[in-house]
């Protein structure tokens, strides 16, 4: 029987109460010590014959019939009023099926979508669909806007000054910061610059839009199918049951395709006019513009520690340039979270600037925060004649410092240990030296949430071919979600992962589900996918109990067959299923909640070696050490895979990536991806990764999420290891070559 | 202007503008999505594919210089890229995908003119290809893997 129930659930950093529809479910749990077959062996991805024989259909390439091609045209101004736009001049151009500007296309989430007072350069103004590329080019140039440029800020300070903010800051405090600082024996004072990251998921933000008389279909690269039913039904007074958004297959997001976006409005809007079917592909300097960015922050740091390197205060600040969007990322949550500290002082301050908006990107404010604490640790260490990692054994907590409640699980003090042992921490003096290439190690820890939570829901169904279909109100990014729901499936019904079909990214489907962010995918949607396959497997048991006339509680299903527990029977599960002709045994199963009154979190640690060329600046990562706590591993090859991508990001983010903003335009120059420099296969680093820790014995199937934690802290090692390597530290991010022999001079 | 080319072994005549690029030629004209343009200018490396057996830039490339080619992609078939498919498979050389079509393209590439590429050999010519997921230690050992299989 289904039942309402309130629950908490921690999405990046912002606690959420949710009502929740939830059933009564009678899965027996996983014992810790039992290994369950598939769970946990390498599985490779369920996609893989789609997306290796171009078969897979991504968002933008959809081909519909009388399909129109959709244009945007954006401001070239970092802040400017659109005096004249000739939308008539453009929809004279043959070919073209509708134009629309400023005023005529409702807002995305209450935000206006074609400005006519676009306040930054790649706000969008008017959009044109025609019957092909050409003719909207066409139109384009005939649209002849006119623009009465505007005082623009794109500078912190300046912003600071003005006082514009973009979110409300946000100030924490315990205990009594500033009479501990003036306290303490020790204290450390120092500056971070973290630059913007931009996503540059390599599929564009996309949408394909066909509006019928009986209601909307939008294909959409998003991270959430429901995010983006709802924000189209309030953008267009629809109907849920009149607005179906559909995401099969999705070349990444990383946190920046939350929902269906300004391009699934415009390009709604567009089809709405025009009665045919509108593709809209964001080009990938509009993507650089306009679809978001890690928030540049800077960060202020006083420590105050006794001499034994125990934390006692922490003040701190973030100014953070959130453009004209986003929210206040938890960029000072290492700072309160991640280790004992009885006093602090937190201030953040999102500024806006004549910049696009910000978007959550993996493990928005958390990882820029941890790259910038965890050098200001180091100094700390360096202060107090501490070895780095036992600064941070000596301030580890068994309860989250903020609230007092104890972890689910926590296995940080394990992952120092097993990450020192196989980085060869203890002998990383011996790396250093005075010639041109200069080494050095540095190590970082990881904090992050990722439990996951309610509402999931997922619904099995098997048929006479014994191939289970599972729907999941998911969408796969490219994580290998979709596959580990298969290993989860599998391990109930006793056949190979192989053998399952999952549907996801559609919300005619059955099957809600969360959006994929926080590193809750998996988490959230895999108990309930077990639940939905424990009671197909107790259907089939029972059918096979009726055909073999041994009771049910002597049957179960293994390696593709029913067998008695007594050995005497062994029979393919196809020989009970085909008996089911064209009938289902189906089956549903939903997430229960977190455990009341209990912090869950994942953490973890990672060293860095790095090779410092003192004569060119080049920084090379040369191996990273991966160790992380992330509870049971349902499959390990995905789960590598996850962490090496996001240390590659981090490796990114720390030495080669970082938009630029012209100060006298207040335009992006490094909008396209020769000059904005993402890591190559050339950067590649050794990778060494483990996992610690057993199941959390707390969550459901003893499941944390992965998708964030790796990236966390690996700007924060390199930096700390480029700070071993040349006894001096850079304070700005990317470490570019530039910034590398001004450092040395 | 007609344009005609044999794509994956099938000949087409297609009527397209001057300066249409082979990638839309593909995409849109001939259906062929698997090609995929993540940048249009000629930076990531993902809507690489073969004419007459040399990797090209297909956002980059106009279809109109093509005519008379002979052009493969992810569409195509073959042993040699059914072996790279079953090794990026093995070696998880991927993620959303996205970029994958032009990483094998340009793996194929490679092993066509370099059957036992050096480790040094395969970072050379897999760097020009994107991939933000970071699947590029799977990658990496997914040519190797399909070189080592077409020794054995």
């Amino acid at each position: 029987m289904a039942r309402l129930i309130k629950t908490e659930a921690v999405v990046e950093g912002r606690t959420e109460v949710r009502w929740t529809l939830v059933e009564e479910d009678s899965t027996p749990e996983w014992p810790a010590d039992q290994p369950p077959g598939v769970v946990g062996e390498p599985t490779t991805r369920l996609t893989a014959g789609a997306r290796l024989s171009g078969s897979a259909r991504y968002t933008s390439d959809m081909q519909l019939p009388r399909q129109l091609e959709a244009t945007v045209l954006r401001s070239p101004h970092a802040n400017a009023r659109l005096t004249s736009i000739s939308l008539d001049a453009a929809r004279a151009v043959p070919g073209v099926r509708a134009v629309i500007g400023p005023g005529d296309c409702p807002p995305f989430d209450g935000e206006t979508v074609l400005h006519s007072e676009p306040p930054y350069g790649g706000a969008a103004v008017a959009a044109i669909a025609a019957e092909t590329r050409e003719a909207a080019d066409e139109a384009m140039a005939a649209l002849d806007p006119q623009w009465e440029p505007l005082g623009f800020v794109v500078d912190l300070d300046q912003s600071l000054e003005n006082q514009t903010f973009q979110d409300d800051p946000v100030e924490y405090e315990r205990g009594d910061a500033e009479a501990a600082l003036a306290a303490a024996e020790l204290t450390v004072t120092s500056d971070y610059l973290a630059p913007a990251q931009l996503h540059n998921s390599m599929e564009p933000h996309c949408a394909v839009a066909d509006w019928r008389p009986d209601g909307l279909t939008l294909w959409s690269s998003t991270q959430g199918i429901y995010q983006a039913r709802s924000q189209l039904c309030g953008s267009f007074g629809l109907d849920q049951e009149h607005v179906r958004v559909i995401c099969h297959f999705m070349g990444g997001g990383f946190g920046s395709k939350f929902g269906c976006g300004p391009e699934g409005v415009i390009a709604a809007e567009l089809s709405r006019r025009a009665s045919r079917p509108v593709r809209l592909v964001l080009s990938r300097r509009d993507e650089n513009l306009s679809t978001g960015y890690r928030t540049p922050a800077r960060f202020s740091f006083t420590i105050g520690a006794g001499r034994d390197g125990r934390l006692r205060a922490v003040e701190a600040s973030a100014v953070m340039g959130l453009g004209t969007g986003g929210w206040a990322y938890p960029v000072l949550e290492p700072v309160k979270s991640l280790y004992a500290c009885e006093h602090q002082h937190l201030m953040t301050l999102p500024m806006r600037l004549n910049l696009g908006p910000a978007a959550a990107f993996r493990a928005p404010g958390v990882m820029e925060g941890t790259w910038a604490f965890e050098q200001a640790l180091d100094e700390l260490a360096e202060a107090a004649g501490l070895d780095p990692l036992e600064l941070r054994r000596r301030n580890h907590t068994d309860v989250d410092p903020s609230t007092g409640r104890p972890y689910t699980s926590k296995r940080l003090l394990e992952s120092y240990d097993l990450a020192a042992e196989l980085a060869g921490w203890d002998t990383r003096d011996e790396l250093r030296s005075d010639g041109r290439v200069r080494r050095g190690m540095g190590c970082a820890s990881q904090y992050w949430w990722g439990g996951g939570g309610p509402p999931a829901y997922a619904d099995v169904r098997i048929g006479s071919d014994a191939k289970p279909v599972l729907t999941v109100g998911m969408q796969d990014l490219g994580t290998g979600v979709t596959t580990a729901c298969a290993v989860v499936l599998a391990e109930r019904l006793g056949i190979p992962p192989d053998q399952v079909k999952v549907r996801t990214g559609d919300t005619d489907l059955a099957g809600h589900g969360p959006f994929s962010g926080g590193s809750m995918t998996l988490a959230s949607v895999a108990p309930a996918v077990r639940s939905a396959g424990h009671h197909v497997r107790t259907q089939l048991l029972e059918l096979a109990a009726d055909m073999f006339e041994i009771a049910a509680s002597d049957l179960e299903l293994t390696e593709g067959e029913v067998r008695s527990t007594d050995g005497t029977l062994r029979r393919p599960i196809h020989d009970v299923t085909e008996k089911l002709g064209n009938a289902w045994v189906t089956g549903s199963g939903s997430r229960a909640p977190n455990p009341d009154g209990m912090a869950v979190n994942t953490f973890g640690c990672q060293i860095a070696q790095v090779a410092v060329d003192t004569l060119t600046g080049l920084i090379t990562v040369e191996r990273v050490v991966a160790v992380h706590d992330i509870g049971r591993v349902i499959n390990p090859m995905g789960a590598r895979s996850q962490v090496l991508g996001g240390i590659l990001q981090g490796i990114g983010f720390a030495l080669s990536e970082e938009r630029v903003v012209d100060p006298t335009t207040g335009t992006v120059v490094n909008a396209g991806l020769e000059d904005y420099k993402i890591p190559t296969l050339a950067d590649l680093p050794e990778v060494e990764c483990r996992f610690v820790g057993e199941p959390d014995p707390e969550l459901a199937l003893g499941i944390k999420g992965l998708g964030e934690p790796p990236i966390i802290p690996t700007p924060g090692a390199i930096g700390n290891a480029v700070a071993h390597a040349l006894g001096l530290r850079l304070r700005e991010a990317p470490y570019t070559p530039r910034r590398v022999l001004e450092a040395l001079q | 202007m007609q344009v005609e080319l044999e794509v994956n072994g099938n000949r087409y005549r297609v009527d397209a503008p001057a300066a249409e690029p082979l990638s839309a030629v593909l995409r849109d004209r001939l259906q062929l999505t698997g090609t995929k343009v993540a940048c249009g200018e000629g930076t990531c490396g993902s809507c690489t594919v073969l004419v007459d057996d040399r990797p090209v830039l297909s956002c980059l490339t106009l279809a109109a210089a093509c005519d008379g080619a002979a052009v493969r992609t992810i569409e195509a078939e073959g042993d040699l890229l059914d072996r790279l498919r079953r090794a990026f498979t093995e070696e998880d050389g991927f993620q959303c995908g996205f970029c994958t079509p032009g990483q094998l393209m340009s793996a194929l590439a490679l092993l066509e003119r370099t059957p036992h590429p050096s480790a040094d050999e395969i970072v050379t010519a897999m760097s020009g290809n994107l991939c933000r997921c970071g699947a590029y230690e799977g990658i990496a050992l997914a040519v190797a893997r399909a070189a080592e299989d077409v020794r054995a």
